[in-house]
């Protein structure tokens, strides 16, 4: 049994201000998300970027001498805000009108330009937090002693959500943008221009991200990934309250900052786990959350997703043929190694790409083809990558049966999630499956800590342990994969000629098989169902189709795929699976990857993956460090003005061309199958 | 209740093919759909008028599965449905159409009704279902061409629905109806916001095509409505207020009042 | 110069044509009515002046100038006030915020009222009671009348009204009749749609009929009143 210790009021005391203390921050940071969300539909992926700009202004200001802690309370939420009006301005009001998703994926590029921009300023070096002056003092209360900062904190963030909650409910302001949130279109009706307050509505949720970020950086160093690291939780406490609620986000923001305190304080080892399984409980419950309610909020104009289907110029044959030469060059690509490029391009370059367009395939069949975005998609990539690893690890070193085994993991899990999550729909799923992945994320890391408290009770019943199945952040590694079944030549080893290596072929096999697999499925009647699915669920259900069914199978196979992605990587990253496999960043990558090609198509997301990681390539190359932010731009100027992605190219290009001879504008009629 | 005409003897003898017993649907204070018990029989076209707000978009949601009523139940041949999802109800021999036209926008005219099509013939393998290709199917590509065929669009097959005119996107939801067989095809206004001339081609549609299928149309066209119904149900305000031929609820003094709204003021 | 001029408006959605050439006007001081049955364009009438249907035809002049496809703000802030047939009242909002939200939009006209105003008025004792209850609180009866009193307080010189009296009970629908009645006494011009002939004859000056998309019929109740015919063929049910 766990064995708690003893409790001592203070101590409880102690924990609870903590929990309020880092509280406070979310509930800061989750108030201006939510209301974000609450009038523009639109998901803020680079909020935890803006309280990052936030704590770096304070930092900035406070070394450069311009002023002390309390100046940098007061200017650098303010020029945050600016910032974030000026994004709302730029980026976002061209996607008003699509689907919720664009919004994510353009705040996400967002994200890679905020990131790479604040260590292009501010190197990747860490700040001392702040001098507080005065509040570095400490404060003794019922014989605890704490800094006079802690209980700042709480009174600070205290006063400004009682602040924001009064321009919510008292001032015209506050007036207009809930009346928006609940229907926009009779705002509008009345006379006011509800468009002009979304600029506003975005700075105020900025200036209270970016106070966030300076009480933050009171407490604790500043450094790169900041922003990263509190969106997550953000995320969680605004789903938890209920999306678009104020107090929902003020309850949550306190509920997580608590319970967290709590966690780490009684079961460490659980740290991390138990706020993602409070928010799939909810989520599962209650999908509106604590607070939300689902009638108030209006869903708005809702868009379509913007596939890439249909808009090709190539007949089918011709593009059978293109993609049979394109096999073909991949195919002979290693007999130029040496003479037109050096291995590195095809060994590490190709292979990369093969396995992200897997990846990306794998969540086409998803996303593009029956309209369920998943955000936690890295969760079966991960979880594809540890099954193959830890079969090897402790079963047969075989890599076909490594492999199959994290294909076949990977679809149980997604058949678990998948059963749980779609039972709800748009923004909730995307959540739920965001979540689910955390919660295995976190898993992996704290797999030892689990261990260590459950094993010593399984071996005193004499239950068999619990192995190390991922060693933390350490990562967990087979030392010899090998080609035969139980021994033989190892994976990696086989020179077929030179710097040829067999594993080469035996990825490209594998993709391209799981490309026809694919392409069959679509082009079944289980593929049209899907298609059916993404075009108009209810039409389809009352076709007869069971589509809640439809859509678990579909997850599942694409959960399989990317199994089977995560666990191609692992053996090709030495045979070892670390925590990396499973960051949330990843589900991102593959994202903008899918939209950069075309999703719907099946090749456009692997088109897409190559012309990522070939530019990133290009941009490392040629030594600019902030790939990531010009990646980040290419990225945003995708999603506003090329949203059906690069396979679109040539029929826009053929319209543009066609436009003095009256071009129909739908482009040529769509041939579902290819 | 006073009904028109009340012929307690259901259509053409025999069971009736759809009947709803005490059927109600609650929003909130509002009750949509009120204490409903209608009868239809085997082979009739049944249609069902009444002004805004009288409950029959609700009723059609209520039989075909798209809401759950709040009381009372909805027995189909036999058999109560009223807690069927919407899938299982087509499965059990209920189609319909919508009053928004709802095709597959982003698919041809073909894959929109094979897809149909496909639905109803379930009998196939999973392994089949997932790996053959649509296109091998021969009973399934006969099946299409025939309700191509049967609503006009025979060779236009290859086009996006999306970019057809107004009428033959109307046209396509009928033969998506069509295509899943049913027995009981429910048409939510087929032809708002037709010309006359589309009018009356799709009535004539409506007729080749659904042969001897029971019928239960909702349709604001009254000249329509009494041409083509054998008989008619009106709702008002959730409530049944007459059911009887054409000519008997057309001379209905009560159906008047509520059409023309007398005795309020 | 008429308040309001139609003169040949087209309009649907997407492809479907919904009004082929419906022209009518409304004089300054008037109700009219606009009647038809389900289906025949009154609301999308009522919508392409709103700015909510862009028409694809035709012109749509308010106090002689061209509003046509003008921005829903745009024509609330010229002095038309809407109130869609489903109310539309702010659901989360209290009642006294539902109409700060009118204040803070729509024309300072002559008739622009103050949320205090609304209180004096008779018609408005049950809303002044439940001032601070949320709109899904509010019976169907009560959401009506919030919604022209937030129409009112937008200073509306024409109130458009979608249906008022539909799923009321008689007695709300007579409370809504005299509330339209004595605003338009005022002065407040009034163009009321209604499926309820005996609501429309009522309260009108004049009538039109639409049907499938176009005026069939124009003229005072009492002329309407005696024109069986009419009534039968665009409005009743007959064989």
């Amino acid at each position: 049994m766990l064995e708690l210790p003893l409790v001592t009021a203070g101590e409880t005391l102690d924990q609870f201000i903590n929990g309020l203390t880092v509280g406070m921050v979310y509930v800061l940071l989750a108030a201006g998300l939510s209301i974000i969300f609450g009038v523009m539909d639109v998901i803020n992926f680079a909020h935890g970027e803006l309280l990052a700009l936030g704590a770096y202004f304070a930092v900035a200001i406070t070394t450069a001498g311009i002023g002390n802690f309390w100046v940098a309370l007061l200017v650098a939420p303010l020029a945050v805000a600016i910032i974030g009006g000026a994004m709302e301005r730029l980026t976002i009001r061209p996607l008003y009108g699509r689907d919720p998703l664009y919004h994510i994926l353009l705040t996400f590029g967002l994200v890679l330009i905020f990131v790479d921009a604040i260590e292009l300023i501010w190197g990747t070096q860490p700040f001392r937090p702040l001098d507080t002056g005065v509040l570095s003092g400490t404060i003794t209360i019922l014989g605890f002693q704490k800094t006079l900062y802690s209980y700042f904190v709480i009174v600070m963030g205290a006063v400004v959500a009682a602040g924001a909650w009064l321009v919510l409910e008292r001032t015209r302001f506050g007036l207009v943008v809930r009346a928006g949130s609940m229907d926009r279109d009779m705002v509008r009706h009345l006379g006011i221009d509800i468009d002009r307050y979304y600029t506003l509505v975005f700075a105020f949720g900025a200036f209270l991200a970016a106070v966030g970020g300076v009480v933050f950086a009171g407490r604790q160093s500043v450094g790169p990934g900041m922003g990263g690291s509190v969106i997550i939780p953000a995320f969680i406490v605004v789903v938890l309250g209920g999306l678009g609620s104020f107090r929902g986000a003020v309850a949550g923001g306190l509920l997580v900052g608590v319970v967290q305190s709590f966690v780490r304080w009684q079961v460490p080892f659980l740290e991390g786990l138990v706020v993602f399984l409070l928010m799939i409980g909810v989520l599962l419950i209650r999908p509106q959350g604590l607070f939300g309610s689902p009638e108030w909020h209006d869903p708005g104009e809702g868009g379509e997703l913007l596939t890439a289907a249909g808009s090709g110029v190539l007949s089918t044959r011709r593009r059978r043929l293109l993609g049979g030469g394109m096999v073909a060059v991949l195919a002979i690509a290693p007999l130029g190694i040496g003479v037109l490029y050096n291995s590195y391009v095809v060994n590490t370059i190709v292979v990369d790409i093969l396995i992200w367009g897997l990846f990306a395939l794998s969540l086409d069949l998803v996303m593009g083809y029956t309209g369920l975005v998943s955000l936690g998609h890295v969760l079966f990539y991960g979880l594809g990558a540890y099954a193959t690893v830890l079969f090897a690890v402790y079963l047969l070193p075989s890599i076909w049966l490594a492999l199959v085994a994290g294909i076949l993991v990977a679809a149980l899990i997604a058949w678990v999630v998948g059963y749980l999550s779609i039972r709800v729909s748009g923004v909730y799923f995307s959540m739920i499956t965001l979540a689910f992945a955390e919660l295995f994320a976190s898993l992996a890391l704290k797999m030892p800590g689990l261990r260590a408290q459950i094993n010593p009770t399984l071996d005193s019943l004499g239950l068999p342990t619990i192995p190390p199945l991922t060693n933390g952040d350490n990562g967990i590694g087979a030392d010899a994969i090998t080609y035969g079944l139980t021994g033989g030549p190892e994976f990696g080893d086989v020179s077929l000629l030179g710097e040829i290596h067999l594993y080469y072929y035996v990825i490209l096999a594998l993709v391209v098989g799981s490309y026809l697999v694919s392409r069959r499925l679509i082009d079944a009647p289980f593929g049209s169902v899907l298609q059916a699915i993404r075009e108009s669920e209810q039409r389809a259900s009352f076709l007869g189709y069971d589509t809640t069914m439809y859509k678990r199978r579909a997850f599942v196979v694409s959960g399989a795929l990317a199994g089977l992605a995560g666990g191609l990587r692992a053996t090709q990253n030495l045979g070892r699976a670390s925590p990396g496999f499973l960051d949330w960043l990843l589900s991102g990558e593959v994202i903008v990857m899918t939209l950069l090609g075309g999703m719907g198509t099946l090749y456009g997301p692997m088109i897409g993956a190559a012309g990522y990681l070939s530019l990133e390539e290009l941009l490392l190359s040629n030594g600019i460090d902030q790939w990531q932010g010009v990646l980040g731009i290419v990225f945003v100027l995708f999603v506003i003005f090329v949203p059906r992605g690069i396979v679109s190219i040539p029929s826009l290009v053929k319209q543009r061309m066609d436009s003095s001879s009256e071009a129909p504008p739908e482009g040529e009629p769509a041939e579902v199958s290819d | 209740m006073a009904t028109a005409d009340d012929t307690t003897a259901t259509f053409g003898g025999g069971e009736p093919v759809l009947e709803t017993k005490g059927l109600t649907r609650r929003f909130g204070e509002l009750v949509a759909v009120d204490d409903l018990d209608i009868e239809v029989g085997q082979g009739e076209f049944r249609s069902i008028i009444g002004p805004n707000g009288a409950g029959k978009t609700t009723l059609f949601n209520l039989i075909s599965g798209a809401l759950l009523p709040s009381e009372g139940s909805v027995v189909f041949e036999g058999e109560d449905v009223s807690q069927l999802r919407p899938h299982q109800r087509v499965h059990r021999g209920i189609g319909r159409s919508f009053q928004i036209t709802n095709v597959f926008g982003g698919l041809t005219v073909r894959e929109n009704v094979r897809l149909a099509a496909q639905a109803a013939i379930r009998e196939r393998s999973p392994f089949e279902n997932a790996f053959r290709h649509k296109d091998s199917f021969g009973d399934l590509n006969d099946r299409t061409d025939d309700v191509l065929a049967r609503i006009g669009l025979d060779g236009r097959g290859h086009e996006q629905a999306s970019t057809l005119a107004y009428g033959d996107r109307r046209r396509l939801e009928i033969g998506l109806v069509l295509a899943t067989d049913p027995q009981l095809v429910m048409l939510d206004e087929p032809t708002a916001g037709m010309s006359a001339e589309e009018t009356r081609a799709t009535m004539e549609l409506i007729g080749d095509v659904l042969g001897d299928r029971t019928v239960l149309l909702i349709e604001h066209d009254i000249e329509l409505v009494m041409n083509a119904s054998d008989r008619i149900t009106v709702l008002n305000r959730g409530e049944e207020l007459a059911t009887g031929p054409p000519a008997a609820v057309a001379e209905n003094e009560q159906v008047q009042q509520a059409y023309l709204g007398g005795g309020v003021l | 110069m008429s308040l309001l001029e139609l003169a040949d408006v087209h309009a649907g959605y997407g492809e479907t044509e919904v009004l082929s050439g419906v022209t009518m006007d409304v004089e300054e001081g008037e109700v009219v009515t606009l009647v038809g049955r389900n289906g025949v364009g009154k609301t999308t009438t009522l919508r392409s002046i709103v700015g909510v249907v862009e028409p694809t035809g035709g012109e749509i002049r308010f106090r002689g100038e061209e509003i046509t496809g003008s921005s829903s703000e745009t024509v609330a802030r010229d002095g038309i006030g809407f109130v869609p047939e489903e109310r539309r009242v702010f659901p989360g909002l209290t009642v006294t915020e539902n109409l700060k939200m009118g204040r803070f939009g729509g024309a300072d006209t002559a008739h622009r009222r103050s949320v205090e105003d609304i209180w004096e008025l008779d018609a408005f004792e049950n809303l002044r009671e439940r001032k601070d209850s949320r709109g899904t609180d509010l019976s169907g009866g009560e959401q009506q009348m919030l919604a022209i009193a937030r129409a009112l307080v937008a200073g509306a010189d024409l109130l458009l009204l979608d249906e008022p009296t539909e799923g009321l009970a008689p007695i709300i629908v007579e409370r809504v009749a005299d509330l339209v009645r004595e605003l338009n006494e005022e002065g407040i011009t009034v163009l009321l749609v209604e499926q309820n002939v005996a609501v429309a004859s009522a309260l009108a000056d004049r009538v039109y009929i639409l049907d499938k998309g176009s005026i069939v019929y124009e003229g005072t109740p009492e002329e309407l009143d005696a024109d069986e015919d009419v009534r039968d063929r665009h409005l009743g049910i007959s064989m």
